[in-house]
């Protein structure tokens, strides 16, 4: 997508929406806008469908706002809470089937390099943690043994929320559900070490809470996608709705659940993406 | 009834952490100029996010 695709015919400026307007004028494509610009752009979601004080909206909007390249990027989604933003969002993205998502992008990143070879397109996978965890594992780790060049993130809210609160592979042990009366019976599936032993170059854990270390794990993580291979990043979004807290708690939670050390941020780096960042990043540890 | 969040104005000092917090896209704008915050209610879902984090209690949830 080039950053001017996006115009208004002339003589059609009053009757277009205002928020095609807005981001034609005010749109981040091309201008290296980051999550510090956040408030000074339009953004790249619009008014989305997703309960008050979602962790995860928040994620996702910190996500688009952290895209190193956006005209560049392709989203690929998959069923769940997620699924119900990607309409509102200006970026090509395609909608798989449940759990089929890393299946879709491999085929679609090595379309794409045939397609553009002189170009660089990252293919970013962005789904819930039942898409990851549960439904789509297989093919989630099968893309992570091929060594292809995406990206997986997983936004983590700890359940199937919008089918009425069942448990998750990435619910806390003990955990009583709407639909999980006798509360869950195993510990959450450590998915950042599987993914390191898997072979991703780099693995990162962080919550909305703070953007800026996930616009930085986000950021790395495309960058050696683009070179080294398969990369991970999850994003610990609380669900208020389906945890029954109020939806103002959301990230204070979040806080809170980091301080007890129940919820971790972790950084896996192979020594090869090491190499990379630190050249990409000026020398140094940042 | 709408619920939604209210600025005081006069107590805003463009710390943009209300930015940071809000899951709904272009509630907040913020002026770099005059460094405060413009708020656009009609976008807004009333999860008050942003009234837990503004340091300055410039921000409030209300019906009206």
């Amino acid at each position: 997508m080039k950053p001017g695709l996006f115009k208004i015919s002339p003589g059609f400026e009053e009757v277009m929406p205002a928020e095609y307007r807005e981001l034609v004028e005010h749109g981040p494509y091309g201008a290296g806008m980051g999550v510090a610009d956040l408030g000074a752009f339009k953004e790249l979601l619009e008014e989305h469908p997703l309960c008050a004080g979602c962790g995860l909206a928040l994620s996702l909007r910190l996500f688009l706002a952290s895209l190193p390249a956006p005209q560049d990027t392709v989203i690929v989604g998959s069923t769940g809470c997620s699924s119900l933003a990607f309409p509102q969002v200006a970026l090509q993205n395609i909608h798989s089937l449940f759990g089929n998502q890393n299946a879709l992008a491999s085929g679609l990143k090595r379309a794409l390099s045939l397609r553009f070879p002189d170009k660089v397109k990252d293919v970013v996978v962005i789904a819930g943690d039942g898409a990851t965890a549960d439904i789509g594992l297989d093919m989630v780790m099968h893309s992570w043994f091929r060594q292809e060049n995406i990206t997986t993130v997983m936004l983590d809210n700890e359940a199937y929320a919008n089918t009425g609160g069942q448990e998750s592979g990435m619910s806390p042990q003990g955990t009583v559900l709407y639909m999980a009366p006798k509360g869950k019976k195993f510990p959450k599936i450590p998915l950042p070490e599987i993914a390191r032993e898997a072979g991703c170059a780099y693995v990162g854990a962080c919550s909305p809470a703070q953007g800026k270390r996930l616009e930085r794990m986000l950021r790395r993580a495309i960058l050696v996608a683009r070179e080294i291979g398969p990369t991970y990043v999850q994003i610990f979004a609380p669900c208020p709705t389906n945890y029954k807290f109020k939806p103002n708690e959301t990230l204070t939670r979040l806080k809170l659940l980091e301080k007890e050390g129940v919820f971790q941020p972790k950084e896996y780096i192979t020594r090869e993406a090491q190499d990379l960042l630190n050249k990409l990043e000026g020398g140094g540890k940042p | 009834m709408y619920v939604s969040v209210r600025l005081a104005e006069e107590k805003c000092n463009g710390c943009r952490m209300c930015v940071f917090t809000c899951p709904d896209p272009n509630v907040f704008n913020f002026y770099k100029d005059k460094k405060k915050i413009s708020v656009n209610a009609s976008r807004c879902k009333g999860c008050g996010l942003c009234v837990v984090a503004c340091p300055k209690e410039a921000l409030s949830v209300s019906a009206g």
